[in-house]
């Protein structure tokens, strides 16, 4: 199966794009959602923020997000127990331009399982 | 012994009643007896609850209506009072020099209210347990004006209390002392710790029968002014949901700004008091002043103006002066059509006026002559007033300008934008067999109007998060998240905003988006269905959604 790998820290600097300050990814999950359609997750009624996407050469792939990746904190606000709005919200403050996240990922194996499988 | 209290407080009322009467003050009279109506239909409907939040939105109009009572009968005793002086002595001020000049009043609207909570981290990651819900509202007083905002359902998602409507007062002066409360009760029920006595006890103390007149009194001092009491009674002879009072700030002029600013909350209680919330301690808001001054022309009339350094005689126009401004159209129909003036003086601080001839060499008579200073420039126009009387009413309301802008200070800086507050959420049908409306015998016919009142509904359930242990226990698909481009809308149309808005995650500093309910992202309309349906925690909707989005 694989080992368990620990907690990341991962800091996304933002990119300026015209009027907004992007980061490169897209979110999943929140506990208005249905988690049953998550496809990252390995309990299927964990409502918690999962990265779904990543853009290629965008700050978050530098900065080392992986999609399946699930977010537990965006600088320091816990995003466990948060709305999907709540977390988009969170990750798009225009006073911030440096997001600090910390994220779970599953093992290696797992997670390329299941990004073949979205 | 609860008929008994119930006797008093129609006695109460009654008398209450015959005093307005006695003062043939026919306005604060109609006032009074729509408040006590209003109070009659609250009374019946807080006696035919059967739900929570129905007893809820019953006993906040009740307290409402109550302090508004008092209000009004706080200003009642001060009239009378001035009555009888009036006819005893002979008022020194008669034959005493002119009466003190006195600022113009002005329009002070409050709105985008928005109080951040502070959740500790414990409560924040406790995911066994209740979903511990608040139902909070703010009382706003200003002179003897008492307004309320709607109720708003706060839990442990929420990281701030926001209020939709705007409160607007229609007449204040600068001096206005606005006295804001906000008062909280527990949705769930309190636990029966207090017995059948302790209860019986607390309502015969504060009911408002005569016997308790001492506390009528007090309170009937400090209605009308701030003073330390609070504006809302406590809980009246009728069993319903206890509110307290959980925080509260006075605002003035000097609160006043065009934009959003953060104020002081003073916090009641303690986190051992009932119904407490871990409120941050400030409140935002947007709090516009519109002095009439400035909104209203305070002048008018033909004047000969000239500008100083010019050659000829000068040009007949019509004057208008309003705000900061001489408007000077080339005839008075121009004002009224929106027709661009020739040309407009400014009149501000910084202006200087005098009375009579600039020029010893012209022989103009009922002239006045305004100054400004344009960096190293002054430019002076000269006013050819039409007679010495016309000359005079110029004056005095130049003065008055002055007077009223050192008064409102920077009120008169610009036009301060006041949107009237959107009408209220209409009464909806409750759609339940046997609902409380069907229920109720109302008479006379025109109570029904006071009653549909405090029938206001809030749209059915909770439709915001379902608590995230329920997830464990049953696999009912989540709420659709109405903000994402994603999802596909229901046809339904939305006219409303939502009662319980949907959490903000706003910091302190961030200013909230012009829109009521937030900027680019549009609520999507609710489905008809859950109007009707089931108390329950969240709704079975049709829709499932696991939504994705950009960041």
């Amino acid at each position: 199966i694989g080992e368990p790998v620990p907690p990341q820290r991962v800091e996304i600097h933002k990119l300026r794009q015209g009027e907004n300050l992007i980061l490169g990814f897209s979110i999943g999950g929140g506990i208005d959602q249905d988690p049953s359609q998550n496809p990252f997750s390995e309990d299927k009624t964990d409502k918690g923020i999962y990265v779904t996407r990543v853009s290629e050469g965008g700050p978050a792939e530098i900065a080392g997000l992986q999609i399946g990746d699930k977010i537990m904190q965006v600088n320091g606000w816990d995003m466990t127990m948060v709305t999907h709005d709540q977390a988009r919200k969170r990750l798009t403050k225009r006073s911030e331009e440096v997001v600090r996240l910390l994220v779970t990922r599953q093992s290696l194996q797992k997670a390329v399982q299941q990004s073949m499988l979205s | 012994m609860q008929d008994r209290l119930r006797i008093l407080e129609d006695l109460n009322m009654l008398y209450i009643r015959q005093m307005a009467l006695s003062l043939e003050d026919t306005e604060l009279q109609r006032k009074l007896d729509h408040e006590i109506r209003m109070r009659e239909g609250a009374c019946k409907l807080l006696a035919a609850c059967s739900q929570r939040e129905q007893a809820l939105e019953a006993t906040k109009s009740l307290l409402v209506c109550n302090s508004r009572i008092l209000s009004y009968m706080g200003e009642l005793q001060r009239r009378k009072e001035a009555q009888v002086l009036g006819k005893t002595g002979r008022r020194p001020s008669d034959s005493g020099p002119p009466a003190e000049r006195s600022p113009c009043r002005g329009r002070v609207c409050i709105s985008d209210i928005r109080i951040p909570l502070m959740w500790k981290d414990t409560e924040y990651f406790k995911n066994k347990g209740d979903l511990h819900r608040w139902a909070v509202f703010l009382l706003l007083q200003l002179g003897e004006q008492i307004q309320d905002t709607e109720m708003v359902l706060v839990d442990r998602t929420l990281t701030d209390i926001s209020f939709q409507n705007n409160v607007l007062f229609s007449e204040a002066g600068p001096d206005f002392e606005l006295r804001l409360e906000l008062y909280g009760a527990c949705v769930e029920e309190e636990g029966a710790l207090a017995g059948a006595p302790k209860r019986l006890a607390t309502k015969l103390s504060s009911s408002l029968g005569r016997s308790s007149g001492k506390r009528v009194r007090a309170s009937l001092d400090s209605a009308g002014s701030s003073g330390s009491s609070p504006i809302l009674l406590p809980t009246p002879a009728v069993g319903g949901p206890r509110y307290h009072l959980l925080a509260h700030t006075t605002l003035t002029l000097a609160a006043v700004q065009n934009g959003f600013r953060t104020h002081d909350l003073t916090l009641a209680g303690h986190e051992e008091s009932p119904a407490w919330l871990p409120l941050y301690g400030s409140v935002c808001c947007r709090l516009a002043a519109q002095p009439f001054c400035m909104t209203q022309p305070t002048a008018g009339g033909t004047l000969r103006v000239q500008q100083a350094g010019e050659l000829q005689n000068g040009a007949r126009v019509h004057g208008v002066l309003k705000g900061t401004n001489l408007f000077c159209y080339r005839k008075p129909e121009d004002a009224d059509t929106g027709e661009e003036p020739l040309f407009t003086i400014a009149i501000n601080k910084e202006t200087r006026v005098r009375a009579g001839e600039l020029e010893q060499a012209a022989g103009r008579p009922f002239t006045l002559s305004i100054s400004n200073r344009y960096g190293d420039d002054e430019v002076t126009h000269t006013l050819q007033a039409e007679s010495r009387e016309a000359l005079h009413n110029w004056m005095e309301a130049l003065w008055q300008l002055f007077f009223d802008m050192s008064q409102w200070k920077h009120c008169c800086d610009e036009v301060m934008k006041i949107e009237s507050p959107t009408p209220r959420k209409p009464p909806q049908a409750l759609a339940k067999q046997g609902s409380l409306y069907h229920e109720m015998a109302i008479e006379p016919l025109d109570d029904i109007a006071a009653v549909t009142d405090i029938l206001a509904q809030r749209e059915g359930p909770r439709l915001e998060t379902p608590p995230p242990w329920l997830a464990m226990f049953t696999d009912q698909p989540a709420l659709p998240n109405p903000c994402s481009p994603a999802s596909v809308a229901p046809a339904s149309a939305w006219t409303h905003p939502l009662p319980w808005g949907r959490p903000r995650t706003f910091s302190l500093d961030a200013v909230p988006p012009d829109h009521p309910l937030g900027a680019s992202r549009s609520v999507a309309p609710l489905p008809s269905q859950r109007s009707s349906r089931s108390r329950g925690l969240y709704n079975k909707g049709p829709l499932r959604t696991w939504l994705q989005s950009p960041v």
